[in-house]
């Protein structure tokens, strides 16, 4: 079974505008999760967004892994009814194994993740 | 003799037989003088049901499409189509691996004209997925989606298809219906060639060409003459070994008329599948469907009891619902209905499963549904607790001792992980609107840093969920929900912002945040000792650090206990809790679980949405109407209940005592004998020393009667709360 690790994250909600106009880094991972919403994970830090409304959190309820493309096609291609993007790197996000995940999808691996309260299920699952 | 060159064998009913490389079971069997079933037509087509039998524990295998191999184990259970026995023992069933993959067109079945339709695809550029049974890949379904499921030699494979779905599944070869058609030595003509093919010797061969001439096959258990009408109509007596049929084919088209009119996919067939043959002559005597045993004579008698239609006939009679799902049978059925109602009715619907399959391949790819964990969850486990599902979360049930947990709470101090609630965060210059219009309460009279109980109600004015709002500031607040609900929740609050088009911004935090709830006459005295100085005063919330970690503290009370709520970072739950744990040594702390939480709060005659609310519970019939401010601009529900509340009530959530042990919830209540009622939740109460209860009350001429009884118990209309009706212990 892979080892689970946490992936610190800030999440961003704002107006999609808003969202829009950030720009991505090339060391960060972005997910856009939602219109309203963005997840930043790595560094550097997420960019101040100009919305006195906006909600930032520092989400510490993910957990996941990293997976080679392999590990990663083999386990894609046994649980995930519906077809992954093709561009890379790609975020994507839906269920596969039964639980509600979140990919970022790389040329050469993919980050899995769930929030906590699937932890367990997906480390059955990855097996 | 080396290793290599020993014979190969496969085990036939506890005996070892030879085969020969390349064999399927089936000509393995034949060519060691078994047949699987003991008789019947064999097509090696796998469209029949006479070459059945259970391999390697698998019952309902064509043993013609399964090829033979070392140590391979075969027994007859389906020797005169008998139903196979259960497995007598425990049986794990093996894990089947399911795959998925995606094209623009499937093709099923690769003779030529699938061969052909899957070149013409790829060449127009479209991704070709073929499946091809003599390839062992036994398409078994096809399913809205669309999806093709096939059985495959590596698991099941679910092709997700985007355009087309192509049937090349060409023909089958009619099976002679006369008397004697259960003998062995019966074989299409296909068959004997596969057969002759193989090495096997078939013996004296009659071909059997034309049906009309065709009277009876004799024999013991095998066929050993067939009688034909000779061209002036004698009966001819011909001695044969091997009975050949080639009374010509019928189209193997079951999986395009399973796919036919499934939307968001074209369905095509081609080749001889396509083809619109004839139906055979009608049948006068013998079997019609092997599978189910039904014979010329059984379909007669459902036509005489007046079934006449063949989706009906199917049903009546059983033909067509067997292991070939009327593969040889429906021609005949079709023939025979045509002859007596003089019209060729169209096949019967075709669905999934086109083939058995084992619950092994029912479930490959399948995860039961997950219950989630609270971030205390290992912790719960490595304190032994008991551990239940509710509310779509694993929580603790109890410890080990309810009744300790119950007094920890009442005379001491306790914590309990409620981290299961419903949490959300709201912002936005349109917040307050947001709120006002989705809740009955006045939203803006909740003053910055004040909290207020909610019922959330829906169009018709019933009572979806309920919890807490909180202030934080003008344009922002927490809301909390109950453990079950607040999936809908979300999905209630942002579905009406979007409706409304309202400016804010929706955070769920139900799994990012963890929370505890510190309960109990020392609750105070506890969060001093974890550097907590200014606690928030009833129904108020502030943020602080306990224990060092930060927090957002909510004072209200489920419990009946002076009590605060400890939202914080998920991560922290664990340090938080086990620091509340040593803190409170002391104060002979202990954690509580669900099992003393549902009589605390009975006791104060909290309701549960979900358990004591029904599908159609106003916030009159459970007597919440002070949560409701019908002088109000709007709310959602609110016309629903001003319509609601010019009815007469017909019905009350009461508060119920009964001296003795606590009836089961749901039990009946009746007054005189009549049905008048029924408990929602019912528990002993350890501090007052009897039975209460919440119950739904029928009432009559608008009264509700004081008295009822249950299972033969009387009980008495008690108002709520049961324990300190005041709430000074809570507010304390």
């Amino acid at each position: 079974m892979p080892k689970l690790d946490r992936f610190p994250l800030t999440r961003i909600v704002s107006t999609p505008a808003l969202l829009d106009g950030i720009q991505t880094s090339t060391t960060a991972i972005v997910m856009r999760t939602a219109p309203d919403e963005l997840f930043w994970l790595g560094s550097p830090a997420a960019p101040v967004i100009n919305d006195p409304h906006a909600i930032i959190e520092h989400d510490t309820s993910f957990v996941g892994t990293w997976l080679s493309t392999q590990a990663a096609t083999a386990w894609v291609s046994a649980n995930c009814e519906w077809q992954l993007p093709t561009t890379r790197p790609v975020f994507a996000q839906g269920e596969v194994a039964g639980l509600p995940v979140k990919l970022w999808i790389e040329p050469r691996r993919m980050l899995v993740l769930v929030q906590q309260p699937f932890a367990a299920d997906l480390g059955e699952r990855l097996q | 003799m080396t290793e290599s060159s020993q014979p190969l064998k496969l085990i036939i009913d506890g005996q070892p037989v030879p085969f020969v490389k390349g064999d399927s079971v089936l000509v393995a069997m034949l060519r060691n003088q078994h047949h699987p079933t003991g008789g019947g037509c064999l097509c090696l087509g796998g469209d029949c049901p006479h070459c059945l039998a259970t391999i390697d524990g698998v019952a309902y295998v064509r043993t013609c499409q399964v090829p033979a191999r070392p140590g391979c184990v075969v027994a007859c259970t389906h020797h005169a189509h008998a139903v196979p026995a259960l497995p007598q023992t425990h049986h794990v069933e093996p894990t089947t691996n399911a795959r998925h993959q995606h094209a623009d067109v499937v093709v099923i079945g690769q003779g030529k004209s699938g061969l052909a339709a899957a070149e013409l695809a790829r060449t127009a550029g479209q991704t070709v997925v073929t499946l091809d049974a003599a390839q062992g890949q036994d398409v078994i379904g096809i399913y809205p989606g669309a999806q093709v499921v096939a059985r495959t030699t590596q698991g099941m494979l679910i092709v997700h298809v985007r355009q087309e779905i192509i049937v090349a599944t060409g023909a089958a070869e009619l099976h002679p219906v006369a008397l004697g058609n259960s003998l062995a030595g019966l074989m299409t003509a296909r068959a004997a060639q596969q057969l002759q093919a193989a090495g096997l010797s078939l013996g004296r061969i009659v071909v059997i060409n034309d049906a009309n001439r065709l009277v009876r096959f004799e024999g013991e258990s095998n066929v050993t003459a067939v009688v034909v009408r000779d061209d002036q109509g004698l009966e001819q007596h011909v001695g044969c070994d091997t009975a050949v049929i080639d009374l010509g084919t019928t189209p193997r088209n079951m999986l395009h008329r399973m796919a036919a009119g499934l939307p968001g996919v074209r369905v095509s067939v081609v080749g001889d599948a396509a083809t619109n043959s004839d139906v055979p002559n009608c049948p006068a005597h013998g079997l019609v469907c092997h599978c189910s045993q039904v014979g010329v004579a059984d379909l007669q008698s459902v036509w005489d009891r007046g079934f006449h239609e063949l989706e009906l006939v199917k049903r009546a009679s059983l033909a067509g619902t067997g292991t070939c799902q009327g593969g040889v049978c429906l021609p005949y059925v079709r023939s025979f209905l045509a002859n007596k109602g003089g019209t060729l009715q169209p096949a019967f619907t075709a669905r999934p499963l086109a083939r058995p399959i084992t619950m092994g391949e029912v479930a490959a790819g399948g995860h039961h549904h997950v219950t989630l964990r609270t971030p205390l969850d290992g912790v719960h486990r490595a304190a032994h607790a008991h551990m239940e599902r509710a509310g779509g979360w694993w929580r603790p049930w109890n410890y080990g001792d309810w009744q300790a947990e119950y007094w920890a709470v009442r005379e001491a101090v306790s914590i309990m992980d409620v981290s299961t609630l419903g949490k959300m965060l709201i912002s936005g210059p349109d917040a307050l609107t947001l709120l006002d219009r989705l809740y009955p309460t006045k939203v803006s009279t909740i003053k910055t840093g004040m909290s207020r109980y909610v019922l959330l109600l829906d169009e018709k004015g019933y009572v979806l969920d309920d919890g807490l709002i909180s202030k934080i500031s003008d344009t922002r607040y927490t809301l909390t929900f109950t453990s079950g609900g607040a999936t809908t929740a979300e999905l209630w609050v942002r579905d009406w912002a979007e409706s409304w088009g309202l400016n804010v911004r929706i955070l769920n935090q139900t799994m990012s945040l963890g929370a505890i709830n510190v309960t109990g006459p020392l609750a105070k005295e506890l969060l001093a000792r974890a550097g907590l100085e200014k606690p928030p005063e009833f129904l108020s919330h502030v943020e602080a650090h306990v224990a060092g970690i930060p927090c957002r503290i909510f004072r209200l009370s489920f419990t009946g206990e002076l009590s605060y709520e400890l939202h914080h970072a998920a991560v922290n739950a664990p340090v938080l809790w086990r620091t509340l744990l040593d803190l409170g040594k002391s104060l002979n702390i202990r954690p509580h679980g669900l099992e003393a939480l549902l009589k605390l709060r009975l006791e104060k005659g909290h309701i549960i949405v979900g358990q004591d609310t029904d599908f159609d519970s106003t916030p009159r019939r459970i007597h919440h109407e002070w949560a409701v401010k019908l002088d109000k601009p709007d709310f959602v529900g609110k016309h629903a209940v001003l319509r609601t509340n010019k009815v007469s009530l017909d019905k009350i959530l009461c508060g119920l005592s009964m001296e003795g042990p606590p009836p089961i919830e749901g039990a009946n209540l009746t007054v005189d004998g009549n049905y008048a009622g029924y408990v929602t939740s019912a528990t002993w109460s350890p501090i007052l020393g009897k039975t209460v209860m919440l119950a739904w009350l029928k009432l009559s001429n608008d009264l509700a009667p004081d008295r009822v009884m249950i299972d033969g118990r009387p009980a008495q209309r008690t108002e709520t709360p049961f324990y300190d009706k005041e709430g000074a212990r809570a507010k304390a």
